[in-house]
């Protein structure tokens, strides 16, 4: 019987896209409910593969995945939306033709009585949307569209949400308003399953980390204790951040981290 | 200030824009005063025996080609939307439109007035289309089967629908109204109550359709699934549900398009949909491929073009070429369509 604290549990899945080419390789993750959890890993470590398995985007094989100790392995996304799940893919993440405002209403498709009020919320959280809610989302940057698509997996109210690289393709400090909008998101009480490239900055922010490798979930730990872990630092971290030497690279770094020291 | 971004760009093609449009302008006026002088004696022949009032060739044809133009768009309006949700060129859309005339042939046969005809063509067409998705195209986009490969099935599907209405219509032209067509005059053009009649239904079904995706739920997440499948899906929209629906409605709307064809034409035959699928490809190219309202104005453009390019051409055969040589014009300026929109990258 799982922790009744455990809202998602994922357990040695085994998926990949292609039959016969596993891309997980027995996967496994407990997060508890509200918990902000960021997974990080080399490029090919199977990280989105993952998330995606999560939300029955990928075939799972083998393993099961369970919300709230109820099996949810290989369902529809639109039934897992119902259930609670929201997801935020990294690319193509917003419906180009439709409005802003079209763009939350799908967002409340299967709730379409509660669409006004979450509408009013997401406004309020994301106040640039509310003032120009009859754009194209075609015409907006990469940043604001991330908005968008958060704004809209937020509307059916998940009680889980999944973002895959939010932060990929953003300038510095985009990036760290996406980090911090995250975090803020998070502190509502909203579960956020969260994978990241930019690993420090993601770890900084999360409660635990989990690091995957060659498709298995290598090792969890707070996200403080990965970011001290000289294995993580030598891996995922680099050493650039650390190379006192290089001012130019190391105040790159270390710029936005500060920044958002400060905001947290 | 919302769109100050885009305020640079559009300055830029302001001055085109205008000295495009005085040329169009110019170019009309020019051809519609030059046209009744070259063509008057073609057209004083028509005005004795209609009663004195000059008959305008190039009014004429123009409203023959407006006709033309709203029922093409009410016919391939769902070939566009098939494309948009699914990614499929449906071949086999001009036997929905061939057999919307069948239904309502058999249906006339069997003594049903003309309007309660057309009623069950409809709702036969909207059946075939909930049919073909539940059977044939849902089973193979489950399969992943890529829309080139279904293209191709849609092409055997054609060949082999077109020899069944053959063998239910026979090879006969048929005609859906055996009353003699009245003509009104007004002005310098003329037209029938059929034609009337099916303009006005034209107007009304294609607002319809324009009322659906822009104000209604269902509509709006019919845009979403043709923007992004896998996004809609994810954001919890039951995607083959509205594939289906949109099936249904491709099949319907091509039924009715093809009682009005017949009664336009005043005839019909089973390969009434066939011979106008290449122009319902055309027009739906030529508006924006998927775009919601690329069908209705490639539509009206390729209707107006082929009717009033035989005022000057040797032979009207020649007026579906002229048709083709303008959309690949268009698409060598403007390759996204007239109404489709290039995509902000990054």
């Amino acid at each position: 019987m799982t922790d009744p604290q455990t809202i998602i549990s994922a357990d040695h899945l085994i998926a990949g896209y292609l039959p016969g080419v596993d891309i997980l390789n027995g996967c496994s993750m407990d997060v508890k409910e509200g918990e902000l959890i960021g997974v990080i890993g080399p490029n090919g470590a199977g990280k989105s593969t993952f998330l995606k398995a999560l939300f029955g985007l990928v075939p799972v094989r083998e393993g099961k995945v369970q919300l709230r100790g109820e099996d949810i392995t290989n369902l529809k996304a639109d039934k897992l939306v119902q259930r609670g799940i929201g997801f935020v893919p990294q690319t193509e993440n917003v419906f180009p033709t439709l409005s802003i405002e079209e763009n939350l209403e799908m967002g409340a498709y299967q709730a379409p009585k509660t669409y006004k009020a979450q509408r009013a919320k997401m406004y309020d959280l994301f106040p640039v949307l509310g003032k120009r809610r009859n754009q194209q989302a075609g015409s907006l940057s990469g940043g604001e569209r991330q908005m968008v698509a958060m704004a809209r997996a937020l509307m059916m109210d998940p009680s889980v949400l999944l973002l895959d690289e939010p932060s990929a393709g953003l300038s510095p400090d985009r990036q760290d308003e996406t980090f911090v909008r995250t975090r803020d998101i998070n502190r509502t009480g909203v579960t956020v399953i969260m994978v990241e490239q930019n690993a420090r900055r993601c770890l900084q922010i999360c409660d635990r980390g989990y690091v995957l490798d060659q498709g298995t979930s290598a090792y969890t730990a707070t996200g403080q204790e990965l970011l001290a872990d000289p294995k993580v630092i030598e891996l995922y971290l680099g050493t650039l951040g650390a190379d006192k030497d290089d001012e130019d690279d190391a105040g790159a770094v270390v710029a936005p981290d500060a920044t958002t020291e400060k905001s947290e | 200030m919302r769109n100050a971004d885009h305020a640079g760009p559009k300055a830029r093609h302001f001055p085109l824009r205008i000295a495009l449009l005085s040329t169009l302008t110019v170019a009309a006026i020019t051809v519609i005063s030059a046209v009744p002088a070259q063509a008057s004696q073609l057209a004083t022949e028509v005005a004795d025996t209609a009663g004195g009032t000059e008959t305008n060739l190039l009014l004429q044809n123009l409203l023959n080609g407006i006709t033309f133009g709203l029922l093409l768009a009410l016919a391939s309006v769902g070939l566009s939307l098939i494309y948009a949700t699914t990614g499929l060129s449906n071949f086999a859309h001009g036997e929905q439109v061939t057999f919307g005339a069948a239904a309502a042939f058999a249906a006339v046969t069997a003594g049903a007035p003309i309007l309660l005809a057309a009623v069950f063509a409809v709702l036969a067409g909207g059946a075939s289309g909930w049919l073909q998705d539940t059977v044939l195209w849902s089973q193979l986009r489950k399969r992943r089967i890529a829309p080139m490969q279904q293209m191709i099935v849609s092409i055997g599907l054609a060949l082999a629908a077109v020899n069944l209405l053959q063998i239910w219509m026979g090879a006969q032209r048929v005609r859906l109204s055996t009353s003699i067509e009245v003509r009104y005059e007004f002005g310098p053009v003329s037209i029938g109550p059929q034609t009337m009649i099916s303009m006005a239904v034209c107007i009304v079904a294609l607002g319809a359709v324009g009322f659906f995706l822009q104000r209604t739920r269902l509509g709006r997440a019919t845009r979403a699934v043709s923007d992004n499948p896998a996004l809609a899906s994810a954001t919890g929209i039951s995607v083959n549900r509205v594939i289906r629906i949109v099936w249904i409605m491709s099949g319907s709307l091509a039924a009715l398009g093809g009682v009005l064809l017949a009664l336009y034409e005043n005839t019909s035959d089973f390969s009434a949909g066939a011979r106008i699928l290449l122009l319902m490809f055309a027009a739906v190219t030529l508006g924006g491929l998927g775009h919601p309202f690329g069908a209705l104005v490639g539509s009206l453009v390729v209707g107006i073009v082929a009717e009033v390019s035989t005022v000057f051409l040797p032979t009207p055969d020649l007026k579906y070429a002229i048709v083709m040589g303008m959309l690949i014009l268009t698409l060598l300026v403007r390759p996204q369509g007239l109404l489709g929109r290039k995509e902000r990258v990054g």
